[in-house]
């Protein structure tokens, strides 16, 4: 191509005739909206916002770490008549002596039987003590709560080893009116290292059972002022006796259900389970560490849920994205090709 | 020490200076890719009226504001050929152009003003945006949406069609 007709067509470069000038300049005089939120997060404030959203990602998992952890102790759960309360010692509990930690001390002080209520009442009690002597002594001192408290031991478990850990799983009855003291006599025979309560009320069903054996005993009054009349033929005598048979034998099974109630009610069930194990110094240490890493880890396992899901949508957007633009610039081609 | 002049941002140029700036290239680059100096007043002042509405979106580090208006009045041209395309299908006037022949700038030779007009508007505004505008081949990629070496080849196609048509008429 010569230089000649290159210069010519730069030479021969059109100007904007007046009219167009004139609107050009009419337009601009107009104040532009302003720019969308989206369209200012240029490239350098992208590349600080990311830095600092990530800062404080890392600081709210260190704040979430350092917040007390709730005890399921704190924690009382109450459904319909029914309530259950677990007391789970966390790891900072571990250290205390025992002597520090009685029942009356802890949390979970206020969970008790509800008195004049009949209820179901159990616990659960995982004690240290230090040594197999200690062991020894700690099972026998749980006995003799149990006794001097009239209750009664259920089961009992020992297991002392000339090496490694040494435990006892007890299983003891005491009156639920005595309950508080029981636990807080057991708790101070070693280091708590967990605790659950559970209370189920058993009033309702006791009151329900008292009322049906009222009915059923004035049913069975009524039946036999029926039997007492000289007027009855045979067969409507048969049919009454065969229904005083049958409110007789409910009767007694209501009687039975009822003191079957009131004995669950009458006794509460602790179990106690005393072990040498020693406690790892470390584990407190660790433990908000270990944390802000479950934490981070959670983080991390739910972004990475988050790209799983998306993914696919996002990799199927830009496939389609990319044919459009494929289309739309074969189109354009196609029609400069005929303009 | 001085520190580096850093380039201003849109807003702080007035939209106004810009479009005094560059609506004849705008403008030029529209009489090319039409062949229509009526309907490329038009177009620029479409282009134009789009360009303020997205002035404060306009990012002077990413291409200069002759590369952004020119892809502005690409598009615009564009949406302009669908329209008419659109149009003659339902007037079924196949292959029939409204554009007037030959409506290209004043001041060139007839045999070169037939040679353009001869030539695609794709081929037309490869020239017109690397030889009437000057612009370098990243720039005229950018307007076109394609790669520098693409625009070269495009241009190389063009000129020599061009030159083979001047032949033709000489």
């Amino acid at each position: 191509m010569s230089e000649h007709l290159l210069d010519q067509i730069r030479a021969a470069k059109p100007v904007a005739p007046d009219t167009l000038r004139e609107r050009v300049r009419t337009q601009a005089a107009a104040l532009p909206a302003r720019r969308p939120l989206l369209s200012r997060l240029t490239q350098r404030r992208f590349l600080v916002a990311l830095p600092m959203t990530l800062v404080v990602g890392l600081l709210a998992a260190g704040v979430i770490a350092k917040l007390p952890q709730e005890s399921s102790s704190d924690t009382a759960v109450a459904v319909g008549a029914a309530t259950t309360a677990t007391a789970e010692a966390s790891r900072g509990r571990e250290s205390l002596p025992a002597q520090s930690a009685p029942f009356q001390n802890s949390d979970s002080v206020a969970i008790a039987p509800t008195p004049g209520r009949l209820q179901r009442v159990d616990a659960e009690l995982r004690l240290r003590v230090e040594g197999l002597d200690e062991l020894s002594n700690a099972t026998k001192r749980a006995m003799r709560v149990a006794q001097s408290l009239g209750g009664y031991v259920a089961s009992v478990q020992y297991d002392a080893p000339a090496r490694g850990v040494g435990g006892a799983n007890l299983v003891l009855r005491v009156p639920s009116a005595r309950f508080q003291t029981a636990i807080a006599q057991l708790s101070a025979l070693g280091t708590i290292l967990g605790q659950r309560i559970g209370i189920e009320d058993l009033q309702t069903s006791a009151n329900d059972l008292t009322d049906q054996i009222v009915d059923t005993q004035r049913l069975i009054a009524q039946l036999r002022r029926q039997l007492a009349s000289t007027s009855l033929v045979d067969e409507e005598r048969a049919v009454l006796q065969a229904r005083l048979a049958e409110a007789r034998r409910r009767l007694a099974d209501l009687q039975t259900a009822l003191r079957g109630t009131r004995a669950e009610g009458a006794l509460a069930t602790v179990q106690v389970s005393l072990t040498t194990e020693a406690i790892t110094p470390a584990a407190e240490k660790e433990g908000r560490l270990d944390r802000l890493g479950e934490i981070l880890a959670w983080e991390g396992t739910a972004l990475l849920y988050a790209l799983v899901l998306v993914g696919p949508f996002v990799l199927l957007g830009i496939l389609v994205w990319l044919a459009l633009r494929l289309r739309r610039r074969s189109e354009e081609t196609r029609l400069l090709e005929r303009a | 020490m001085t520190l580096p002049a850093r380039r201003q941002p849109a807003s702080a140029v007035s939209f106004a200076v810009t479009a005094e700036a560059h609506l004849d290239d705008v403008y030029g680059y529209l009489v090319y890719l039409t062949r229509d100096r009526t309907l490329a007043e038009d177009l620029a002042a479409e282009t134009f009226e789009k360009a303020l509405k997205l002035w404060r979106r306009f990012d002077p580090r990413r291409a200069s504001a002759r590369t952004w208006l020119c892809q502005i009045a690409r598009t615009t041209a564009l949406d302009w050929f669908r329209a008419e395309e659109r149009r003659r299908r339902r007037e079924q006037a196949v292959a029939r152009s409204d554009v007037a022949a030959g409506d290209m700038p004043e001041g060139l030779s007839p045999e070169l003003e037939a040679a353009l007009a001869a030539l695609s508007a794709g081929e037309r505004e490869v020239i017109a945006l690397r030889i009437l505008l000057e612009l370098d081949g990243d720039e005229a990629a950018r307007v076109l949406g394609i790669s520098p070496t693409a625009v070269s080849t495009r241009l190389s196609r063009a000129l020599k069609k061009l030159e083979e048509r001047m032949t033709v008429h000489v």
